[in-house]
């Protein structure tokens, strides 16, 4: 009656972390049917990072929630550490834990440690055995001096800190962390992402992380799948993904752009973005090796003396917004922007505010 | 708790070498838990015990404004059915509530993803959830023997194991509404009103209408009266009473539980558990 140990053993089959084959699930019947899921499949390699991408009603949570059997699919498998999670719930699930977007995951009226030492239990793992575990856990997390302090005490990004500690706290080996870095201030979301990583490397823990927050995802993931109106549409290693964008741009400053050159300009070339209120104005061409050339030859032709020139590389988030279209152009960026401070589009971090909170 | 030394072999240390939890381990984590709760925010517990105070003293100098002698001669009964009425309406209402709160805080869905499976985690938050519902009627109980100068037979084991029966039906009732908020969250607020339905099932009429006592809490109520009232011991009830009272406590929990398991199941079939 003993539920099956999660202590970690080495595997030399290389059986995946994780394995999802044609997992289908609709919601609702008829006209009204909604198909959340639609015949995904893809597996997981134990100790990787892997970031789950997608506008929201991209079906990334319901995904996750059918791998972690909260949700019951219509279709297809789910394997977890090579056991049929269908079949054999528990013994599936002494292996995985997963912290979802808006819950608080634990519980606030225990301390830190109390919470550790609960989920680790429910979690299947007898407290007293990991309990050096929890400390170094709650070190490397910067939350040992609070580790006696109720949860509800705690500012908001200790709060999220602890609900991925005690996700953490029963040696799951497989994790889902959905908006891991919502809440925390830049400090915070950098020992956040360098835990995530540690884990993996020193720890052979996979993790599945979906974020809004491109950033978090070029940082700690190995691979990416992004998931568009219930199906994936790209899954690959992030420098491969980078490099499906063929599209450079280059961008250029001077105090000669007028609003006239620019539109001048527009008409001939590919102009992604213009800045006229910046100091200098500032001006951003898509263009290929030879465009640039003509580009240059416009400039000196409209009498602009350049005072900046710079390349632009393409980043996940255009990645993200081409294979998933308009959908995805419209919905990255504010989150991306409000939920970090100082994030890639360097937003105030005022923008931040208490959605999602949702306690 | 078999496997506790196994890592002092090979020199790792004692806190660093995961070993499974056990059944024990699993009571010790959810018992401790609830004790640290209530010994942390009595509060709670405070407020409960005056609310119920404050009912009977209104039912009590009330009724004897109203009733006078006739209230005086049936008053140990009234105290037994009161005792009995707070017990069931903490035992019900904690752990409805208690689904409640957990689908909101989403550790629900980490309890029912538990390798244990949910079953024994539930039981086992709802023994908690009874004991604790034990110490808070007891207060009760102790003050209203004292303010209204009645005398009561107490023996412990005795009401302790059939109070305990006569509520475990209403946990039953408990797990049941708690399976109907997580499909529906918005009826978990009216099935609330069931514990005032409770008062009826207490004074069950179970000498005129013998089938009364198939339903939770009747019975047993009978059989405290003649406990705490009488003095009959719990080995001087007649077995086919004792039965009975068993299989009322069984057949509602296990009801409850499978309305429960049901109503999770289809939560997690229309993607709606830990929505709220």
């Amino acid at each position: 009656m003993t539920p099956t140990p999660n202590g970690r053993t080495p595997d030399p089959s290389g059986t995946p972390a994780l394995a999802v084959q044609g997992l289908s699930k609709r919601f609702g019947s008829g006209d009204d049917a909604v198909t959340a899921v639609d015949d995904v499949s893809f597996a997981i390699e134990r100790g990787s990072v892997v970031g789950l991408l997608g506008p929201n009603g991209a079906g990334k949570t319901t995904l996750i929630k059918s791998i972690l059997g909260t949700v019951i699919p219509d279709e297809g498998t789910v394997r977890v550490l090579g056991r049929d999670a269908t079949d054999g719930r528990r013994a599936a699930y002494a292996n995985v834990d997963a912290m979802l977007e808006g819950a608080r995951n634990d519980y606030w009226r225990l301390t830190v440690r109390e919470n550790l030492r609960y989920f680790a239990t429910i979690g299947g793992i007898a407290p007293d055995s990991v309990a050096d575990r929890h400390d170094r856990l709650l070190d490397r997390l910067d939350l040992a001096d609070r580790a006696d302090t109720p949860v509800r005490e705690l500012s908001r990004g200790m709060k999220q800190k602890v609900s991925l500690a005690s996700v953490l706290a029963g040696g799951a080996e497989l994790v889902f962390l959905d908006e891991p870095t919502l809440g925390l201030d830049v400090e915070g979301s950098r020992t956040l992402r360098r835990e995530i990583r540690r884990l993996a490397e020193e720890e052979d823990l996979t993790v599945v992380v979906s974020s809004h927050d491109m950033r978090v995802i070029e940082d700690v993931c190995d691979r990416v799948i992004v998931m568009s109106e219930g199906s994936i549409v790209a899954d690959d290693a992030v420098e491969r993904l980078l490099g499906t964008v063929d599209e450079y741009r280059v961008r250029v400053a001077s105090d000669d752009l007028t609003p006239a050159t620019v539109d001048d300009l527009r008409g001939r070339f590919d102009v992604a973005d213009a800045d006229s209120g910046a100091d200098p104005p500032s001006l951003e061409v898509v263009t290929d090796g030879d465009a640039v050339y003509d580009l240059f030859d416009a400039l000196r032709a409209a009498g602009v003396t350049l005072d900046r020139v710079e390349t632009v590389e393409p980043t996940l988030e255009d990645v993200f917004v081409r294979l998933t279209g308009d959908r995805g152009a419209t919905e990255p960026t504010p989150s991306a922007a409000g939920r970090e401070p100082g994030g890639a589009t360097n937003r105030p971090a005022a923008a931040v505010g208490d959605e999602g909170g949702a306690q | 708790m078999t496997a506790a030394n196994t890592g002092a072999d090979d020199g790792a240390a004692a806190g660093d070498d995961p070993r499974p939890a056990t059944y024990l381990d699993l009571a010790r984590a959810v018992l401790y838990r609830e004790f640290l709760i209530f010994v942390r925010y009595p509060a709670n517990a405070i407020g409960g015990i005056v609310i119920s105070l404050v009912f009977f003293g209104l039912l009590f100098f009330g009724g004897r404004l109203l009733a006078g002698q006739a209230l005086a001669d049936s008053l140990s009964g009234i105290v037994v059915g009161y005792f009995l009425w707070t017990l069931a309406v903490g035992a019900y209402s904690s752990v409805s509530n208690d689904i409640a709160s957990e689908v909101q805080w989403g550790t629900l869905e980490r309890h029912v993803t538990t390798p244990f499976g949910f079953a024994p985690v539930a039981l086992l938050k709802g023994v908690a959830k009874v004991i604790r519902t034990f110490l808070t009627s007891a207060v009760v109980l102790a003050v209203m023997l004292l303010a209204t100068g009645t005398t009561l037979q107490i023996a412990p084991v005795t009401v302790v194991v059939v109070a305990g029966l006569a509520i475990a039906s209403v946990l039953g009732l408990g797990f049941a509404a708690g399976g109907v908020t997580v499909l529906y969250k918005r009826v978990g607020n009216w099935l609330n009103l069931l514990q005032f339905g409770f008062v009826v099932l207490v004074s069950a009429p179970v000498l005129d209408q013998p089938w009364l006592r198939a339903l939770p809490l009747a019975h047993g109520s009978a059989m405290l009266q003649r406990a705490m009232v009488d003095g009959v011991r719990l080995w001087e009830f007649p077995v086919a009473d004792l039965a009975l009272l068993v299989a009322v406590a069984a057949g509602y929990l296990a009801g409850g539980y499978v309305v429960f398991h049901y109503g999770t199941r289809r939560a997690r079939r229309l993607g709606v558990l830990g929505d709220y």
